[in-house]
């Protein structure tokens, strides 16, 4: 059996909007494995991309215990979350979110300058990341100069490039023909079974679900069950 | 981190352009404004505590009888005294202006030993009847309409005609250099018995005194006054510093208004310079939220901002600082007949460029402190 990747008690999550306040995460209990490879599904408003920002340390729950890779993020302050995200996840967007000033070698190596690698180091680092995701032709192009699939890729290999137990994924097919989404999915795919990369991954679509291990069903900010998919 | 920030500056070269055009008008603006009330204000700020001068009390217009030089003399503490006559004239043409002073050589060498001069050239000043010296400025100015030593320099005697009708004719004898703001490098001294004999002159515009080291300044003053406080003509006794600055006083309040515009200048930069820095900031939200999702710090956000404007505003200001070093030479120039002592000096270099710091970092410090507070969920969604 293995370790829990991710182990959520009684989280809540509330917003302000308009002077009401928005309870989005309800007491939610749930438990990931590590190497696991979940999607995580429901409808819009059920709290996913809350989930997520939550799980990623990009935003702090209002209650509750939330350990990821062994971190309890609730006692952590701004600095410790930024610290924590350098070191233990890799993020990958609907939006790509690769800053357009940069190429794609620059993109991936970004991250690498929060760690103790040397600039050659960097650069084996970022250029394996690129070839694993079949753009290492490519690393000089700025983001405009690649297609919508291949930035996504770009952003798969940055959020690799410092070898983070934990990628999350936000709809990370959302923007993307089918062909670009297949060679998205496939790739996370090989990354969780090839690299032992655990793999959260929200979406809409039942199509790019089918490439996860397990299905979460949130809805209305709590869990309605764990769909194992059979292999 | 440096590649970002650069790669943010260039990757919106307009707008980086004009920041950095603005910034670059405004500390050349201020270098050469300041510069100017520098030069307006070098005779007073170089003023000697060790010289005083003699004047009527009407106006520094009315002329004293020379014979006071000698009772002046006599006063107690007064160790060398030199008297001096605006000739008012021009060279050529009107718009050749520049001071001409009719003074005797060894007296005004005695007033004023910071005056360098060749020993040469001092010999041929002293030596010859109709000889004048002139300023390195000047001579540099005039060298290539003809000016050589030994030369004769031809001069309209415009409050002082020649007897003849034509022009006063004087002997270059060479240059001196002012070692001190006091006297500026654009003037000519020409020879007193030359001019008084010529023009028959019996009065002098002023008497300078140099005082004998540790002389109570304020009795000799009082003294002099006292002199001729029956007259034929009233004196007033003043120290150079205070002699100087009744010619700033003069134009009235234009060094204050210089100085406004200086600083009107780079203030309504600054305005434009944190509006354009604003505008950055908003421009990359998006960017931040980026880099907070990858791990960067509240800090790092602070710093990229912070560090775009400081370089813009510093390269800004360092091409506004080397403009105004390359213009100087034209700059005095075209302007040394009325701020002779017009340059870039090295305290206004500074304060170019400590201007163009502070820019960068007011300009930058509400943008820096709105990206570090943005929240990176939100700042990804770019709200």
């Amino acid at each position: 059996m293995n370790e829990a990747m991710i182990r959520v008690r009684g989280l809540t999550k509330r917003y302000q909007r308009g002077g009401e306040t928005l309870t989005v995460l309800d007491g939610l209990e749930l438990e990931m494995q590590e190497g696991g490879f979940y999607a995580l599904m429901g409808p819009s408003g059920s709290g996913k991309t809350t989930l997520l920002n939550l799980i990623g340390g990009l935003d702090q729950a209002d209650d509750g215990e939330l350990f990821v890779a062994g971190e309890n993020l609730a006692e952590l302050d701004n600095a410790g979350l930024a610290h924590w995200r350098a070191a233990s996840v890799g993020f990958v967007f609907q939006g790509f979110n690769l800053i357009p000033v940069l190429s794609a070698f620059e993109n991936v190596e970004l991250p690498l300058k929060l760690t103790p690698l040397s600039r050659a180091e960097r650069r084996q680092h970022a250029e394996f990341a690129l070839e694993l995701v079949g753009l290492k032709e490519r690393m000089h192009h700025r983001p405009k100069q690649l297609s919508g699939g291949q930035e996504q890729r770009v952003a798969i290999a940055r959020a690799i490039a410092t070898d983070p137990k934990l990628i999350l994924a936000d709809e990370p097919t959302g923007d993307l023909d089918r062909k670009s989404a297949d060679q998205v999915l496939e790739l996370l795919g090989r990354l969780n079974a090839e690299f032992k990369k655990t793999i959260l991954m929200v979406t809409h679509d039942p199509h790019a679900a089918e490439a996860a291990k397990s299905v979460v069903h949130l809805d209305k900010g709590q869990l309605k069950g764990i769909e194992e998919k059979r292999r | 981190m440096t590649k970002l920030v650069w790669r943010q500056i260039l990757g919106h070269p307009v707008r980086s352009l004009l920041t950095v055009g603005a910034v670059f008008v405004g500390v050349f603006l201020l270098c050469m404004l300041r510069s100017v009330v520098v030069a307006l204000n070098a005779g007073v700020d170089a003023a000697s505590a060790a010289r005083l001068m003699v004047q009527s009390s009407v106006s520094l217009f009315v002329s004293l009888p020379i014979s006071y030089k000698e009772r002046i003399a006599g006063v107690e503490g007064v160790e060398a005294i030199s008297k001096w006559q605006w000739f008012g004239g021009f060279y050529q043409d009107q718009s050749n202006f520049f001071a001409q002073f009719a003074v005797d050589p060894v007296e005004l060498f005695d007033a004023y030993p910071e005056l360098e001069i060749a020993p040469e050239v001092k010999q041929r000043f002293l030596e010859r009847r109709n000889a004048c010296i002139v300023g390195e400025q000047l001579f540099e100015q005039f060298r290539d309409e003809g000016w050589e030593v030994g030369k004769s320099i031809p001069m309209i005697g415009a409050l002082f005609p020649h007897p003849s009708g034509g022009a006063w004719e004087f002997e270059l004898a060479g240059t001196y250099r002012s070692a001190t703001g006091a006297l500026d490098n654009r003037t000519m001294f020409f020879q007193w018995d030359f001019f008084e004999k010529t023009a028959e002159q019996t009065e002098c515009g002023v008497f300078v005194l140099k005082v004998a080291p540790g002389a109570d300044v304020s009795r000799i003053m009082a003294e002099i006054d006292t002199l001729y406080e029956n007259g034929p003509q009233k004196v007033r006794t003043t120290t150079e510093k205070e002699f100087q600055r009744q010619f700033v006083t003069m134009i009235g309040a234009v060094p204050l208004f210089v100085s406004w515009i200086g600083g009107g200048a780079v203030l309504a930069i600054l305005m434009a310079c944190v509006n354009t820095m604003l505008l950055a900031a908003r421009q990359q939200v998006h960017d931040v939220g980026i880099l907070k999702a990858l791990g960067f710090t509240d800090g790092t956000a602070f710093q990229l901002m912070l560090a775009q404007s400081l370089t813009l505003c510093v390269l800004g200001g360092a091409l506004g600082v080397g403009f105004a070093l390359v213009t100087e030479p034209v700059l005095v120039t075209l302007l040394g007949t009325f701020f002779p002592g017009y340059a870039i000096t090295p305290e206004t270099v500074g304060l170019g460029l400590g201007a163009a710091l502070l820019l960068g970092l007011v300009a930058g410090i509400a943008p820096a402190m709105s990206s570090a507070r943005l929240n990176p969920v939100q700042a990804l969604r770019g709200t």
